[in-house]
């Protein structure tokens, strides 16, 4: 069709960027992860070489589908995020399988409009939530400020991130905050932009333009 | 693989000391440590939550801390500082083995200094020095199951679990105030995380509950033959179980250490001759140590 396209469609599986010390480099990205999801809202930069051109991905999230994924995984993967031959990469540095069903996924590809018209990725249950789908959001802007507010575990106080446009990201902070409704079932989602990355657990709460006040009621609940 | 783009700064983390290459980098293979990590992930995003894994057979016994070695070598990088302690102490066989086994499989780094830990694996005890944002606290678990001597089941645990159903839990500790005038629970004390799963904290004595309680660092629970990890992330709400008339308190001592005269730390009897004789002495060797440096 153009351009782009072109490029797209010759890149080959091996043109994506694998790990040059397996070992050593994923458990760096897994503890930058795992930072990431223990402290809500901090942000950090996944040291990645450059994605092939046409990728709709961003470096962290290819750096976290490496140190994540493996045969046992299943992921799914928003329409407009597979560019750039993006399955057969991933399949060829992971051996993850992709679904089409977003109920089996343990993780999404998603930008924050897919969760406006996809709402099917698995929540766990009371009994068992850590069955759920871990989400690996595209946004396109990360970076500290006040249009959202985090507060709970992992969070002294509060914590401020502005991830571009508030509109367009409100269909994902709606996702989000309807965790502490369901709790222990929900979403966790590992939000970036380009290198940066933060993460968003099913256990924070937050306060933003456009979301339900829950959480002061739950406070002064919980303080009554 | 494109070796061509793959930018500076990957593959630097590379190990210098000797290290048994007859192994993989800590011990478990890479899918092992990614399915723990995966869970590890879980774990942090639903504080106290027990997610099972499938624990693989480490080189030792159930009983000798195989969850936490499982815990430790999915985390563990080759810049680590590892510390290990066996009831608080740096010298006992299981803490002297298992920081060997780790020297010897992964080549990091080890101290006995909590200040110096990047990751500290731990039985019975959490250190007495605070710990920091950047380290991280791993626990061996024998029983991660808080109500499991309550009810035998684990599928009618889960169920409790699901349904926030803990009643039960404060009947235990009633029945404790009913025998003994006061709750006689001293170690494994139950303490719920973030106002909602009740948790078994592992064997740690009562006088360490309050470190749990919005520490700065990470904690991983690991329980290698029940094959289940928890976690508590850095500033987390973690109370002790309690009743209003019986507020939940912690252990106190009549007498300073006797060697490094701490006041503040948890102090074990050490009985000394036949005769009966005693002494109390910082159960953190650590800290007693240090603290008996600066004083000379």
């Amino acid at each position: 069709m153009n351009m782009t396209q072109q490029i797209s469609e010759a890149v080959r599986p091996h043109d994506w960027p694998g790990l040059a010390d397996p070992v050593h480099d994923s458990q760096r990205l897994f503890r930058q992860l795992l930072g990431a999801m223990s402290e809500p809202g901090t942000l950090t930069e996944l040291a990645l070489p450059a994605l092939p051109a046409g990728a709709a991905i961003s470096p962290a999230a290819w750096g976290a589908l490496l140190a994540l994924c493996d045969l046992d995984t299943r992921v799914w993967v928003d329409q407009g995020l597979a560019r750039a031959n993006l399955a057969a990469a991933l399949a060829f540095h992971t051996g993850a399988r992709l679904t089409d069903d977003p109920a089996l996924a343990d993780f999404a590809l998603v930008t924050p409009d897919t969760l406006s018209r996809e709402d099917g990725f698995a929540l766990g249950s009371d009994a068992w939530p850590d069955r759920s789908t871990t989400l690996i959001v595209m946004v396109e802007a990360l970076a500290q400020g006040e249009d959202w507010w985090l507060s709970g575990p992992g969070v002294p106080g509060r914590r401020g991130l502005a991830l571009g446009s508030a509109e367009r990201a409100l269909p994902l902070m709606r996702v989000l905050a309807a965790n502490r409704g369901r709790f222990p079932r929900g979403l966790d989602a590992f939000i970036s932009s380009g290198m940066r990355l933060t993460a968003i657990a099913r256990s924070t709460r937050l306060a933003g333009p456009g979301l339900a006040a829950t959480d002061d009621a739950e406070r002064q609940e919980e303080s009554a | 693989m494109n070796t061509a783009s793959n930018a500076q700064g990957v593959g630097a983390g590379a190990p210098t000391n000797a290290i048994d290459s007859g192994y993989n980098f800590a011990y478990l293979d890479e899918q092992t440590k990614r399915m723990i990590r995966r869970a590890l992930l879980k774990a942090v995003a639903i504080p106290g939550y027990q997610v099972p894994f499938g624990g693989r057979e480490m080189p030792m016994p159930y009983g000798w801390g195989t969850g936490g070695m499982q815990l430790t070598a999915s985390v563990l990088g080759a810049d680590d500082t590892l510390k290990v302690i066996d009831q608080g102490a740096d010298d006992t066989t299981n803490a002297v083995s298992i920081r060997a086994f780790f020297e010897r499989v992964a080549g990091v780094e080890t101290t006995t200094a909590t200040a110096q830990a990047s990751v500290i694996q731990t039985r019975h005890r959490i250190p007495e020095k605070t710990l920091r944002a950047d380290q991280i606290l791993i626990f061996q678990v024998p029983i991660p199951e808080p109500l499991r001597f309550i009810e035998p089941s684990e599928e009618e645990t889960r169920v409790m679990h699901a349904l926030e159903e803990y009643g039960v839990m404060h009947v235990k500790l009633y029945e404790d105030i009913a025998h003994h005038g006061h709750i006689a629970t001293t170690y494994a004390y139950p303490v719920k995380v973030d106002g909602r799963y009740v948790m078994d904290p592992s064997p740690i004595p009562k006088f360490d509950n309050p470190k749990l309680h919005m520490s700065e660092a990470l904690m991983l629970f690991g329980a290698g033959r029940e094959k289940r990890l928890y976690a508590i992330p850095p500033h987390t709400r973690v109370e002790s179980l309690d009743f209003e008339d019986h507020p939940f308190e912690i252990q106190a001592w009549d007498e300073p250490c006797a060697i490094c005269g701490a006041t503040d730390s948890y102090l074990d009897e050490v009985i000394i001759d036949d005769q009966g004789a005693r002494m109390f002495v910082c159960s953190d060797t650590d800290y007693c140590n240090s603290r008996s440096e600066e004083k000379a």
